[in-house]
């Protein structure tokens, strides 16, 4: 079966998806995965079709998403699983299973997503556990001690060793995708600014990329940089309170807070153009709400040089420090192989040495006239982690300074055309922590049937999991931190 | 030793000495005036515009435990009634003080009671629930031990273990899913013990009122102390709400 190729962004027809049976289907996704193609996502194209699947994958060497379907019978939902061989599929099935009621046979490990303790529908769940002697299990969460979401963590250890992390989500489950079918567009925009509260900008850039290419609307080029600036001002924000973070684990104080300090000007950066030190209100459909005045971008400039030369000499400090290095290296790794097996994304899988960043890989907006550049690391530990956010604040900084000296001309609002019937439209951006995606779907009246968002957390959280196989318990807020995955997105 | 002394030298002195009295960036929005003008012919855009129904008219009210201050009433008025000012002393000591009107130009919260004053006055330990917040209200928090804000210098700090509190800050619609750690951890606060609520979300359900995964018995069975609104507050808000409340100085 051929797969239907769309890029990012690029709006299609419901009709053109190509739907197979039951087994060709599961031949197709096999064919898919075996090319080396990632999946990134598989549901039904609407909840009152739930025998009609689709699977999507992404070909980042030619910056295609395939999409194939297959259909089922309704009273027998069931599927041979992929992720015995391919580990990545494993959590999607899961959430399809949770979701929509299908089985996956011979799935490895069929585990709640956001639900707790439950899975196909009211069976209960155990979770894993380990015997013997002098093993013990430790329970955190849902509320940790920090000011910080809710989670569930289970520890299998034998001594300080942890053998096994599960970890059991769901707690900030609000219902978002369903509120999004049944919103207005102006409730639209804000719920999606609320999907997780520390991506605003990269979850509301890929909804109003999504409504947009659904609506052919043209946003104009200086709204799209704007974005992109944004976006790069999120980023280095974050990257700030991550490095600020891992610090502050391993009890650094000073340079935590001096992270701490300059994270402020970066976000304060955000409110002066926008009046929301997280970003909120910027994005409209049809470009954004606020323009960069002379006013603004010298003061931005102004604050990303303080950034920028202060960040050298805290990083110089931090990096150079034996205690730190002791703490960082080698600390919760994980390998290439690995990262690439479970479907990592984002800063982590670059830390692992994946090439994975949709700016460069399926670029959007502004990124594709001003490319930024990809930076991998490959010791996949602690300190690849926090290195790599340091390199890319850099390379934020210097895609800010240039954007904001060349910014183009022109209006920064178009008007939004009707939204388009029995269209669907795949819109992917890269927020800080890695690959967002927003699947939309109309219906024949033109309003939305299915909307899917999948935060990088989705798919990283296993990659926490694993990092703490063989590490000692002690060392999990480092490397909790070093990750710094989001509940919110996760739980949606 | 060179770095620890170059590092220091460049952190200088950022915190916010005046927090009664900070400067904000032209085009933050908080308290909300309303013009004292009729509205004409029966318009009613920006109660249509309002994600979270906050506005109703005749007179125009703004609730602020729904407003998630996103512009769109500002900027779809054409009588330009409504209008976002800096001020961002927003607290408030019970609901009805959440209702902005055209007579509103100010937000203080009552005082606490001299039993809470005595008690909390000098020393103030809060343990945060987050219930479906999407980590922006729990950033803001974070962000008030970081060194801009320190609140710590008013003995007002977060603490790790609801025992140790002596109240909870919540953040988020309360999920179904979180329900029942929210009663736990409120129950481990030993008395007296107070409840801030933080947030639109917090407050109201904010955008996500009308969401079936939420459910907010919690409010309806205890008695909340102190309301911020914002979506999410500035770190601020909170600080001024919690001076006023507790009768100190800034």
């Amino acid at each position: 079966m051929m797969p239907l190729e769309v890029q990012n962004n690029q709006s299609f027809d419901l009709a053109a998806i190509p739907f197979e049976d039951r087994k060709n289907f599961r031949d197709a996704v096999l064919e898919e995965l075996s090319n080396g193609n990632r999946m990134i996502g598989l549901y039904p194209i609407e909840k009152t079709h739930s025998e009609k699947l689709i699977a999507l994958f992404a070909e980042p060497d030619s910056s295609m998403i395939h999409i194939i379907g297959g259909i089922f019978d309704e009273h027998n939902l069931q599927f041979e699983s992929w992720a015995n061989e391919f580990p990545q599929t494993n959590y999607y099935e899961c959430e399809l299973s949770e979701n929509y009621g299908y089985l996956p046979l011979n799935h490895p490990w069929l585990r709640p997503v956001r639900k707790q303790n439950f899975i196909l529908g009211d069976k209960p769940y155990h979770f894993y556990r380990m015997d013997g002697e002098e093993i013990h299990e430790v329970a955190v969460g849902p509320i940790h001690a920090g000011v910080i979401e809710p989670g569930h963590f289970r520890f299998q250890c034998h001594g300080e060793l942890v053998y096994n992390l599960e970890i059991n989500l769901g707690y900030q489950h609000r219902g978002i995708e369903k509120l999004l079918l049944n919103s207005n567009p102006l409730q639209r925009i804000i719920l999606s600014e609320s999907i997780a509260g520390d991506t605003v900008i990269g979850h509301s850039h890929a909804h109003c990329n999504a409504i947009e290419n659904l609506s052919n609307t043209q946003v104009s080029f200086r709204a799209q940089v704007v974005r992109s600036i944004a976006e790069e001002i999120e980023r280095i924000a974050m990257h700030l309170s991550g490095l600020g973070g891992v610090a502050n684990d391993i009890g650094f104080a000073l340079v935590s807070s001096s992270y701490g300090r300059l994270r402020t000007l970066a976000i304060n950066s955000l409110a002066l153009l926008c009046g929301s030190r997280f970003g909120r209100g910027l994005f409209i459909y049809g470009g954004v709400r606020f323009d960069y005045t002379d006013e603004i971008i010298e003061e931005t400039i102004a604050n990303l040089q303080i950034i920028k030369n202060d960040v050298a000499v805290i990083n110089e400090y931090l990096f150079s420090s034996t205690g730190v290095l002791t703490r960082f290296e080698n600390t919760g790794i994980i390998s290439k192989e690995s990262a690439q097996q479970i479907g990592m994304v984002g800063l982590a899988a670059r830390s692992s040495g994946l090439e994975n960043d949709a700016r460069v890989q399926f670029p959007y907006g502004a990124y594709r006239y001003n490319p930024v550049s990809l930076i991998t690391l490959s010791s996949g530990d602690v300190f690849a982690r926090a290195r790599l956010r340091a390199l890319e604040i850099d390379e934020s900084l210097k895609f800010i300074n240039d954007q904001l000296e060349n910014l183009p001309q022109g209006e920064i609002k178009t008007n939004v055309e009707n939204i388009i019937a029995k269209k669907g439209v795949i819109s992917i951006t890269e927020g800080w922590r890695g690959e967002i995606i927003h699947t939309v779907f109309t219906d024949e009246k033109g309003n939305l049937a299915l909307y899917k968002i999948k935060d990088p957390s989705f798919n990283n959280w296993y990659g926490l999991s694993l990092a703490l196989r063989r590490t000692a318990i002690s060392d999990f807020p480092l490397c909790n931190k070093s990750f710094d995955l989001s509940y919110a997105g996760h739980d949606l | 030793m060179k770095e620890v002394i170059k590092v220091r030298i460049l952190q200088g002195d950022p915190i916010v000495h005046d927090v009664r009295h900070a400067q904000f960036p032209p085009l933050y929005r908080g308290l909300p005036s309303i013009a004292d003008k009729p509205c004409f012919d029966n318009c009613r855009k920006c109660v249509d515009v309002c994600p979270t129904s906050a506005i109703e008219l005749n007179p125009v009210r703004i609730n602020l435990g729904l407003c998630v201050f996103c512009p769109l009433c500002e900027e779809t008025c054409p009588e330009r009634i409504i209008h976002f000012t800096n001020d961002y002393h927003l607290s408030a000591s019970f609901e009805e003080q959440l209702i902005v009107t055209k007579e509103t130009n100010k937000i203080t919260p009552e005082k606490a009671s001299e039993k809470i004053k005595k008690y909390f006055g000098k020393s103030l330990k809060l343990r945060q629930i987050s219930a479906g917040g999407c980590n922006g209200c729990e950033l803001e928090l974070n962000a008030l031990s970081n060194v801009n804000f320190d609140m710590g210098r008013y003995g007002i700090e977060f603490v790790a273990s609801p025992r140790h509190a002596d109240g909870v800050v919540l953040t988020g619609p309360i999920t179904k899913n979180m329900t029942k750690a929210t009663d736990i951890c409120f129950e481990a606060v030993p008395h007296p013990k107070i409840i801030i609520l933080f947030g639109a979300c917090a407050i109201s359900g904010g955008i996500f009122q009308n969401s079936d995964q939420i459910e907010r018995e919690f409010l309806m069975k205890n008695k909340i102390d102190l309301f911020i609104p914002g979506c999410p507050p500035h770190p601020l808000t909170f600080i001024n709400g919690l001076l006023d409340w507790l009768d100190k100085k800034g």
